[in-house]
């Protein structure tokens, strides 16, 4: 490939997995040929990033990320009564100067937060419209998972990827540290072609079931699921996870132009449905698809569920950078 | 009912195609989706319309066989029995009159708007229904006779000139009776016209459509502009204008004259609606030698009719006559030759006269004289006899005769009054009787002739003798001295009648014998093409166009003004204007649609259905 001298990277499958030293060659056509490449630049703005969470998780190890837990960081929590055996050097001696008694300070302790992606695989994130140049709703949500778990890693949280369609799939496994971000774009690239049609349900009740530590969800998905998306959305809250979801679309999907006498095939079931497409049929059609868009969204508010939708018209970094953040998603 | 072209009905197997093609399931364009889960919901409401949607399968099924049995009806032209056997008949009078060339408010010539909506109607023409085509201008003119060939009528429409010539409606009217008389099955006239005359005028018994194609318009015209020499003054002409206003609003304009092309004189005119302003120019010179004697009255103004704005005339350009006087003296007769500017005398005495000199003179005057052995079977040349003459008899002269019977119609006797005269003496003169010639006693003295004419047969030689002798009279001091002697060497000299200096557009004009008229008319604004071509009618000439035509003749070459001067033509208010209430006539729609062929009107339905058919496909009304 013509300029991959300097791209360190590593081939398979048609796609590279590679962060760029030279932001000046990163163009829109490389882009579209290499949906997981980010360069230096991007990667260095997403280091700025933190992802969002209102609820304090238990964490494991000690990290950056405000905890339940008393320990041993620079933010003050409380005092409490000296005992014997504590550490002198906690004891606040200004209060013993004022109050002629022994307390001890209290420090927070800042852990780690387990991060989950459940990235939806199934054959409609696949799809992508006759004629077009645009990447399919699938990596647009591999580049998605990846930019997020690159922050996750780099404020040293514990990232782990998931595929699922019509039941929960392989993971990545927990990840920390961002020197696991390779294996995380190596995951990404592996992704595996999945059949059927998308089941959020029963995947993310054996996500809930699976995970033995709560922490934030991230659904990355078209939420085309005939039995809808809600009851699998308050599920994962039930089992206290925190749950951002991302819906990932392509603009012919939400206005669709095809008139005349068409056989719709559905890419996930193969279906096939005939259909004399009028004027007047695809005004019904739009208002169909922004009923079901505008009842997800009331849902996910709600709910308190933070919710933002990718379209793959939007560019990648005005997506991460700005929709995301406009969904409260990251900061 | 008859069908003309049996051989479609083989078109019919086409039909069991047509439903062949509908039975055939409809290939369907395959589009890849993401998910049919909005389409499901969308489509089960569609599915609600299934006995709908059979239906709107089954509507386009009958709407398209329905389109296949019009045009397959109109492939087989079915016609009335009626009309097989009697056809129809139809003559379209196109009125090129000079009114139609005024302009409507669009822009266009009413001439033009008419020759579009006859053609329109010319397009109807089949084997059915034949037409003729008859052009009003002067008269009528048949410019097509019957003919089922449209194309052939639409280009002899094409043929039909506007002219400045003013016709009768009526006359074209009777030509078209005429022609259709003679044909059976359904006549009909249609008339091309910016004015529909009342019924009471265009009485017939065929129905006349009319299609007028004028609208009331404010127009103003010269309606007359005439020469004429001045008898007391022969170097200038009088010349009369006269303006007429036919519009709603008074009108100021100049009305510019020109001599030649050279502007002359300028008058402003107010006119007031329906007035008319009446001009005089008195001192027009008459033209010199080399001048052509064209005189053309302009009017300034904008309207809708701009021929009737110039008016041509052309002023006499007679040169003088030459007349020789052969007498031993005679004082009244050389001052009177001598004081006549249209005559040019040269004297002689009887002794050097000879008749060989009578043929170099327009007129020779012999007074009290006639050379020895006078042959007036043999002489040449146009002679005037003052009481000697080859007619004298020799019985005694006549004491103091008196006139009875005097012929005033007579060319020499013009404007004389012979009353109160006194004659001493008059010769005893006898009308011959020479074969070849024609006398008259225009004078006579009971059973005596006094004046005896001859003009010879087929020849333009002419005699004239008078029994008097001018100096034994009275005669010479009265006025009709000069006339007489002035009017009888006129006639001898072939002047009895005026060149026609003018003529209206349309108007017909005999031609003399080896005259030569030019088609095309000359203007100062605007000249012939040369060579023009010559008329071919020799005997009868009938320009329809206004201007300035060269006639030639071996005497040289004139020339004929020729103007509209119609008050009818020039007036273009018309009844609209007085009856602006009356019904507008449905004619154009009758004339356009009405006799339509049968199969026209399936074709024609066919078509309205298939953009029916088109418009409901586009709208997925139909499948």
């Amino acid at each position: 490939m013509p300029g991959t001298t300097q791209i360190s990277s590593n081939s398979k499958q048609g796609i590279t997995i590679a962060v760029r030293e030279n932001p000046t060659h990163f163009t829109p056509a490389l882009e579209t040929i290499t949906p997981l490449l980010f360069d230096s630049v991007f990667l260095s703005k997403l280091e700025q990033l933190y992802l969002l969470s209102k609820k304090l998780f238990r964490g494991a190890h000690r990290a950056e990320r405000r905890s339940r837990q008393i320990g041993s960081s620079l933010e003050f929590a409380d005092y409490r009564n000296y005992t014997s055996g504590d550490d002198l050097r906690s004891i606040d001696w200004n209060i013993y100067g004022r109050l002629d008694r022994l307390f001890v300070k209290l420090f927070e302790q800042e852990q780690d937060l387990d991060i989950s992606f459940l990235l939806d695989a199934s054959a409609s994130m696949r799809w992508t419209p006759e004629g077009s140049d645009r990447l399919s709703k699938f990596d647009q949500a591999r580049r998605i998972t990846a930019s997020l778990a690159y922050i996750g890693l780099a404020n040293l949280d514990r990232v782990n990827v998931h595929y699922f369609a019509s039941r929960l799939e392989e993971d990545l496994g927990l990840c920390r540290g961002k020197s696991h971000f390779h294996k995380v774009l190596d995951f990404l690239r592996d992704a595996p072609i999945l059949e059927g049609e998308t089941r959020l349900k029963p995947s993310l009740r054996s996500f809930a079931q699976r995970m033995k530590r709560r922490g934030l969800v991230f659904v990355i998905s078209d939420l085309f699921d005939p039995d809808g998306c809600e009851e699998a959305l308050a599920l994962l809250r039930y089992h206290q996870f925190e749950v951002h979801v991302i819906q990932v679309l392509d603009p012919a999907e939400l206005r669709p132009t095809s008139t005349g006498d068409l056989r719709l095939v559905e890419s996930e079931s193969g279906q096939a449905y005939e259909v004399t497409a009028t004027e007047a049929l695809l005004r019904r059609y739009h208002a169909e698809i922004d009923g079901f868009l505008e009842k997800t969204a009331s849902f996910c508010v709600e709910k308190g569920i933070s919710y933002a939708q990718a379209t793959t018209a939007v560019p990648f970094e005005d997506l991460v950078l700005r929709v995301l953040r406009d969904g409260r998603m990251i900061q | 009912m008859t069908f003309l072209n049996a051989w479609a009905v083989g078109f019919a197997a086409v039909a069991p195609v047509i439903v062949l093609l509908y039975l055939l399931k409809l290939k369907r364009r395959p589009v890849s989706v993401s998910t049919l889960l909005f389409w499901q919901r969308v489509l089960q409401e569609n599915r609600r319309r299934a006995l709908f949607q059979r239906l709107r399968q089954l509507f386009s099924l009958l709407l398209h066989l329905l389109i296949f049995a019009l045009i397959l009806g109109a492939l087989l032209r079915p016609t009335l029995d009626q009309q097989v056997r009697e056809g129809a008949s139809a003559v379209i009078i196109l009125d090129a009159r000079a009114r139609m060339q005024a302009t409507e408010p669009d822009g266009q010539t009413r001439f033009a708007r008419a020759r579009a909506a006859a053609a329109g109607v010319a397009r109807q023409a089949s084997s059915m229904r034949q037409m003729a085509v008859i052009g009003l201008d002067a008269g009528p003119t048949v410019v097509s006779p019957f003919t089922d060939d449209e194309k052939a009528l639409r280009e002899s429409l094409d043929k039909v000139p506007v002219t400045d010539a003013s016709g009768d409606l009526a006359k074209a009217l009777r030509l078209a009776e005429d022609l259709l008389s003679a044909r059976k099955g359904e006549r009909r006239i249609i008339v091309f016209t910016d004015r529909t005359p009342p019924a009471t005028e265009a009485a017939t018994s065929t129905p006349i459509d009319y299609v007028d194609v004028g609208t009331p318009r404010d127009n103003v015209a010269i309606t007359r502009f005439a020469t004429r020499p001045l008898l007391a003054s022969p170097q200038t002409s009088e010349v009369l204008l006269e303006v007429a206003n036919f519009g709603r609003a008074p009108v100021k304009a100049d009305v510019e004259l020109a001599f030649d092309g050279r502007l002359l004189d300028v008058k402003p005119l107010n006119l007031e609606p329906g007035a008319r302003s009446v001009q005089v120019f008195p001192t027009v010179p008459r033209p010199s030698n080399n001048s052509r004697g064209w005189l053309t009255a302009k009017l300034n103004t904008t309207d809708a009719l701009t021929a009737d704005n110039v008016a041509y005339a052309v002023l006499p350009t007679q040169p003088p006559r030459r007349v020789l006087l052969v007498t031993k003296g005679n004082w009244f007769l050389e001052k009177l030759l001598a004081a006549d500017q249209s005559l040019a005398f040269e004297l002689l005495t009887p002794d050097a006269f000879t008749p060989d000199l009578a043929t170099k003179f327009d007129a020779v005057l012999l007074d009290n004289c006639l050379p020895e052995n006078f042959d007036m079977a043999k002489a040449a040349g146009n002679f005037l006899f003052l009481k000697q003459t080859p007619f004298n008899t020799p019985e005694p002269a006549l004491d103091q005769p008196l006139l009875s019977d005097i012929d005033s119609q007579h060319p020499a006797l013009r404007l004389v009054n012979l009353q109160n005269i006194t004659f001493l003496h008059a010769a005893s003169l006898a009308v011959p009787k020479m074969e070849g010639w024609t006398w008259q006693a225009p004078i006579r003295s009971f059973e005596h002739p006094i004046m005896i004419t001859g003009t010879r047969q087929g020849a333009t030689q002419r005699v004239a003798a008078l029994a008097l002798d001018v100096t034994d009279s009275d005669l010479p001091l009265r006025i009709a001295f000069p006339l007489l002697i002035s009017n009888t060497l006129h006639w001898l000299a072939g002047e009895e009648s005026a060149p026609v200096l003018s003529r209206r557009a349309g108007e017909a004009l005999p031609l003399a014998a080896g005259e030569t008229a030019f088609d095309e008319p000359q203007s100062p604004w605007k000249t012939a093409a040369a060579p023009s071509p010559h008329s071919e009618r020799h005997d009868l000439f009938e320009p329809l166009i206004n201007g300035f035509y060269q006639i030639q003749s071996r005497d040289g070459t004139r020339w004929l003004a020729v103007n509209t001067f119609s008050e009818e033509d020039s007036d273009l208010r018309g009844e609209h204007s007085t009856a602006t209430t009356a019904p507008s006539f449905p004619m154009i729609s009758l004339a356009r649609f009405a006799g339509w062929p049968i199969w026209q009107y399936l074709a024609a339905s066919a078509l309205a259905l298939l953009v029916l058919e088109w418009w409901l496909f586009h709208r997925r009304r139909t499948e």
